[in-house]
């Protein structure tokens, strides 16, 4: 098939092998000599390990632990600050200490029972409260950046202004919930160890088994198998478990294999930081904004991970779409004694967007004046500096996005319509919400130019098929198809012509990691540059292979140290509108209509996007209101899917979306990143909606039943 | 691999009886709450400390059928088995969609709910404001127990070992000119577990309380019903003065004790429960 | 010993009947089509039918389904039925990760044979046991919906 439009879409190309159930996931796969892992873990939060007494292992069975590491016991992400398995001090519940591997689960399962570890137990931090309360004590305070103006200057504007707001916001947990748990299987050979399984950066997982296994490059070899869903949880997560199996592997001198049960997965693996963010914003007696102060922390858990970088793009979204005048950021990553957080679609801006658009929505009550008017008062324009001194360069559709929505919606009538049947129904209440954002592209400031340095290939055979040679994984959100039509389409070959076999590092460059929406828009752009290289040499029924690297495109040079610059080389952005109906009785919320524009440059594949939107959205609108996990005493308490809550097909309303074109220089065809932006907007505008319903406010996602029904309640009690 | 387990899967059920009769066995009808409970870690069955017999498949706990003007209804039908039903009355229909999903629906049974006796059992509120019997037969024979007897706590009722609920008796169920509704709260719209549920049943004759009943789930160890406060009730007309409903709360609120856990808390389980009371009290009929 | 028909064909094994039924066709039938994404009947990946109603495979110990006719997503491949719903999912865009698809076949197949034009609330009641991550369920209830109309007169037939 050739491609006439890039945006018409396609047949997937891993579509047969996932309806008919056939294609395997790693949990699918055995292979001689195999044998299991499971991991005896830390029982308490924070305390040293004192003595370690294990069972009498049945021939065939044996532990693995921190002694069978060839090289530092640790994770190589970021810090060194992530035992492969604790030693020495353990920092949360559920912290790997060793590894028991043999044939058979249920022997295993036994023998796990019969390891004594015990601990001098040390006081733990269990919540982010207490971490901000000792913010200052060694240890604590993780990361922490600050930037904006000066707090002089604040400090007169404050003095001269109306009126002081001050709101306190929080955050709740987000599990990703992948549909396939997690799991790593490490393929022992002589000279060599191959791990292979569900994952999204394969060179992260290389680069975490180089230094675990102390060995040279061509020892390892890391192989992504199908992955059952990823969104940030299967970025850095699955290394720890790569070198779980890897070490176990070279220790036992076996194939060895680890797959996560549901609860275990729910209750050890990262999720959304939890946050709190602090406003302080001045008024003039119009409610006009003078200046604004952000405080944001982050609930990192017990390691820091990649918790830094999820600053960065928290404190980056803080003003949200809006050009605030003196404005003002502090953010600090925290340690808890709690499961480590980590990636998670939007990385840090989902919280930002949370409070910033809740916090605008309080202020435009102060002014009077409807939130969605007010938020357009701010709304940032083409040429407008961002937050960070860089600049939004590129056109901004945002007002013709909204406006699209105001009619489609019909906002205004729909707002009156609500009113009299709120004043009608005592049971049910009805409101509607918006919410703006926009999601920054590729990694923060310099990333890709100093850390990723991507490279991709293209590989034409004799009988001119051309394969993709990149590191990126397909978790669902459909490179497969979507890189291959750019190639195809750029080639002007059929896209049948087009392969991307599952990438293995023994075969494919590091094209980076497949995060931060950065996989169409920089890998997808290298593919096209490298298609139209290989268009240009294009001998057929000849072997050949095309190389291209990144080139960063200088603009405002981002500074990590100032936070200045430009922080994102480009922006997609999105509006949402959502109708929910609150039951009074029970603080059910219902969700009736969800409305939705995005620009994301340009589409690369109608349905794809499609895809991306309602699935984002899915998860964006259920971390508002639906999903619901907590800790207690380091503990995570929802151990199960239904305890948790994320939603169901009955939870779900259809989406009536849009997406605009904007076709950006540096994407392929103009093509930006979409796979987190859709999350971002959905708890925002359900939160608006419901204090629309309820003629109430709240300073805190989610916003459960539990919650509502506080909030009528309290003020039942006010009202007298 | 897996350990040696006893199972027994009778073709008739007076064998099955009398094997209960000689040892103590952990029942399965569909098993959707026993697989869970007794559930292994990943790739290793579930764990029974006892024998198994299988009772799902057996037709004589199938059946459902009326005499008189009481239903019976047995004890392995399923979910859905019970849905496609012409004999079962609405309202328990309505409670029955409002479990898990139909995969589990198809399994699931009713003796299954009762038996597992978990505060949060979805058949249960309805169950107690029609004043269902539980039919026990073993090799002694039947005998029938007041379900609010049955039920003595989560996972405790009174079935001794050799017995098989074989039927649940609704009595007068198919009596005309009654008001019966089922509320249940969960945290989504389908595989969700009970964290509040009401049902209300109410028999009027010309404006006035002939007969009512209340039973709330999920906010105490077992299904809350009273008598006493029902009874003041009984007599009164329609609709209720302000201060008549405020009694009957005030008293509710008195004897509903619902607990903390990762579902929801207490206090949203005690107000929502009195808010469902409040609002079947006010409905204008 | 426990006997019972798997895809058309009679099977027998000597398992315990603890076993759940589950990883007896994963690990003994290597049928690798039924997923486990929860083991507590909470996700419906591992979806198949047992004398025609689709239940939760994690849920079964094997011992209670001696005798009966029992299809995987592999049993089904070859049908007209499954074909629809294959071209269905693919041109309403229903498939993602894939991970929670042979579920979502098997409920999509069992709804339809119950209910050949299913209303949009009665597709999602009938799909509300398999929770899928990816899609926010929309594009494949688009996807039934499809199958529903091309399939005409296809889902009672045996
Ligand atoms: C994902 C999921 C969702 C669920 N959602 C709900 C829900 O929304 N609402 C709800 O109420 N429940 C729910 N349940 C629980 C369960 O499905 C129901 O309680 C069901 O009715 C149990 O029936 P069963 O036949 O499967 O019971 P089993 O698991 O077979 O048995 C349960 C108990 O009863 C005993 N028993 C069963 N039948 C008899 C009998 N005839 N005589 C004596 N003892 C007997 C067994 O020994 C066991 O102790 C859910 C379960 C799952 C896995
Ligand atoms: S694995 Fe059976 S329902 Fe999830
Ligand atoms: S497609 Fe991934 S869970 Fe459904």
């Amino acid at each position: 098939m050739k491609l006439n439009d890039i945006s018409t879409s396609v047949p997937k190309k891993d579509h047969k092998g996932k309806v008919s159930g056939q294609l395997p996931y790693i949990s699918d796969v055995k292979v001689e000599n195999m044998v299991y892992g499971v991991l005896y873990r830390s029982p308490i939060a924070y305390g040293k390990i004192s003595t370690i007494q294990l069972p009498n292992l049945p021939a065939g069975y044996e532990v693995v632990g921190s002694e069978q590491i060839p090289g530092p016991n640790y994770v190589k992400i970021i810090k060194e600050d992530q035992p492969i398995f604790a030693s020495e001090w353990v920092n949360y519940i559920g912290e790997p200490i060793l590894m028991l591997v043999g044939k058979e689960l249920n022997t295993l399962y036994r023998l796990l029972n019969e390891v004594k570890i015990e601990f001098e137990e040390h006081q733990a931090i269990y919540t982010l409260e207490d971490a901000i309360y000792r913010k200052s004590e060694s240890g604590v305070t993780m990361a922490s950046y600050e930037f904006g103006e000066s707090l002089e200057i604040i400090s007169a504007i404050e003095h001269g202004a109306h009126q002081i707001i001050e709101e306190e916001y929080d955050t709740g947990y987000q599990e990703h919930v992948y549909l396939e748990p997690q799991g790593m299987l490490a393929l022992y050979k002589d000279d060599e160890i191959i791990v292979q399984g569900s994952m999204q950066c394969l060179y992260y997982i290389k680069n975490a088994l180089l230094s675990a296994l102390a060995c040279g490059e061509d020892e390892v070899r890391v192989i992504q198998s199908a992955t059952g869903g990823g969104f940030g949880g299967k970025e850095e997560y699955p290394s720890m478990m790569a070198c779980h199996v890897a070490v176990a592997a070279r220790a036992v001198k076996k194939s060895v294999m680890l797959v996560y049960d549901r609860s275990e997965d729910m209750v050890v693996t990262t999720k959304r930081h939890p946050a709190k963010i602090n406003y302080r914003t001045s008024l003039d007696k119009d409610g006009n904004i003078l200046s604004m102060c952000v405080d944001l922390f982050l609930d990192a858990g017990a390691n820091e991970g990649l918790s830094s970088v999820v600053l960065q793009r928290a404190l980056l979204n803080s003003a949200g779409v809006y050009k605030i005048p003196h404005f003002h950021a502090k953010g600090f990553v925290l340690k808890t004694n709690t499961v480590p957080n980590g990636a998670f679609r939007g990385f840090g801006a989902p919280q930002s967007f949370a409070g910033i658009e809740s916090h605008i929505g309080h202020l435009s009550k102060q002014a009077k004046i409807d939130p969605l008017e007010y938020k357009r008062k701010y709304l940032v324009k083409q040429g407008d500096p961002t937050i960070t001194k860089g600049n939004f360069r590129d056109p901004v559709l945002m007002e013709e996005m909204i406006e699209d929505l105001l009619y489609s919606s019909d906002y205004k009538k729909k707002k009156e319509d609500f009113q009299r049947f709120n004043q009608q129904n005592q049971r049910y209440k009805k409101g509607m919400g918006t919410s703006l954002f926009l999601h920054g592209c590729g990694f923060t400031g310099s990333g890709e130019r100093d850390h990723i340095k991507a490279t991709v290939k293209l590989v034409k055979t004799k009988n001119d098929h051309v394969s993709l040679k990149i590191s990126n994984s397909d978790m669902g959100q459909g490179i497969l198809t979507t890189l291959c039509k750019i190639v195809a389409k750029e080639l002007d070959i059929s896209y049948e012509q087009v392969f991307y076999p599952d990438p293995d590092t023994k075969e494919v460059p590091d094209s980076g990691p497949t995060v931060a929406s950065r996989t169409t828009m920089i890998v997808g752009k290298l593919l096209e540059r490298a298609a139209r290289k290989l268009k240009t040499q294009w001998l057929s029924g000849v072997e050949q292979e095309v190389e291209e690297h990144y080139i960063h495109r200088e603009m405002i040079p981002w500074n990590e140290k100032t936070f200045t610059g430009d922080a994102y080389p480009a922006y997609s952005w999105g509006v949402n509108f959502v109708e929910v109906e609150v039951d009074t009785l029970t603080g059910n919320v219902r969700l009736e209509k969800v409305y939705a524009n995005y620009e994301v440059g340009k589409v690369i594949d109608e349905r794809i996007m499609k895809g991306q939107i309602d699935g984002g959205l899915a998860q964006g609108l259920a971390y508002g209101y639906l999903e619901k996990m907590t800790s207690k005493q380091g503990k995570i308490q929802q151990k199960s899917i239904s305890d948790y809550g994320p939603p169901t097909s009955l939870d779900v309303v259809p989406i009536d979306s849009k997406v605009f074109d904007n076709p950006y220089t540096d994407g392929p065809y103009g093509a930006k990143g979409a796979g987190e932006l859709t999350l971002i907007g959905g708890a925002p505008a359900v939160q608006s909606a419901i204090e629309n319903a309820l003629q109430t406010s709240f300073q805190q996602i989610p916003i459960t039943p539990e919650v509502i029904i506080n909030s009528l309640w309290t003020k039942e009690g006010e009202e007298g | 691999m897996a350990e040696k387990v006893t199972a027994y899967r009778f073709d008739r059920i007076d064998e099955t009886l009398s094997q209960l009769n000689r040892e103590d066995c952990a029942i399965i009808a569909g098993g959707t709450d026993v697989m869970v409970l007794h559930k292994s870690r990943r790739g290793v069955p579930p764990k029974f400390s006892k024998p198994i017999v299988f009772i799902d498949h057996l037709s004589e706990l199938k059946q459902v059928y009326q005499t008189d003007k009481d239903l019976h209804i047995g004890a392995c039908c399923t979910y859905t088995e019970l849905l496609e039903h012409p004999l079962i009355p609405t309202p328990i229909k309505s409670a029955i969609k409002t479990i898990a999903a139909p995969a589990i629906r198809n399994r699931g049974t009713v003796g299954g709910n009762i038996c597992n006796a978990s505060p949060a059992g979805d058949m249960l509120p309805l169950l107690y404001v029609y004043n269902a019997k539980v039919l026990l037969r073993s090799v002694n024979g039947d005998r029938f127990v007041a379900i609010s007897d049955f039920i003595q706590g989560p996972r405790r009722i009174q079935r001794l070992h050799n017995e098989i609920v074989t039927e649940i008796i609704l009595p007068s169920v198919l009596e005309e000119g009654t008001h019966v509704i089922f509320e249940k709260v969960g945290n989504r719209n389908a595989d969700a577990i009970a964290k509040v549920s009401f049902a209300g049943f109410m028999r009027i004759n010309k404006e006035r309380i002939e007969d009512i009943r209340f039973a709330f789930g999920a906010v105490g160890p077992t299904m809350i019903r009273s008598r006493e406060i029902e009874k003041k009730l009984v007599g009164k007309t329609l609709p209720l003065a302000d201060a008549e409903i405020d009694t009957i709360v005030a008293e509710f609120d008195k004897i509903i004790r619902p607990i903390d856990d990762q579902r929801s808390t207490a206090v949203y389980r005690k107000t929502v429960a009195l808010n469902l009371l409040r609002y079947f009290l006010s409905l204008k009929q | 010993m426990i006997t019972f028909t798997l895809n058309g064909r009679v099977v027998e094994t000597d398992a315990p009947a603890t076993v759940r039924l589950l990883d007896l066709i994963r690990d003994d039938f290597e049928l690798i089509g039924t997923k486990e994404g929860c083991g507590e009947g909470e996700c419906g990946a591992c979806s198949v039918f047992v004398n025609n109603l689709v239940q939760n495979s994690c849920l079964i110990p094997i011992g209670s389904i001696a005798g009966a006719n029992i299809q995987t997503i592999e049993g089904i491949i070859e049908t007209e039925q499954f074909k629809i719903l294959d071209e269905s999912y693919s041109v309403a865009g229903g498939v993602q990760c894939g991970y929670c698809i042979p579920g979502m076949i098997m409920a999509s197949a069992a709804l339809l044979s119950k209910n050949p034009h299913p209303s949009e609330t009665e597709i999602r009641e009938g799909i509300s046991g398999n929770l899928c991550r990816c899609t926010g369920y929309n594009m494949i209830v688009d996807a039934i919906n499809l199958a529903a109309q091309k399939g005409d007169g296809i889902w009672q037939k045996k």
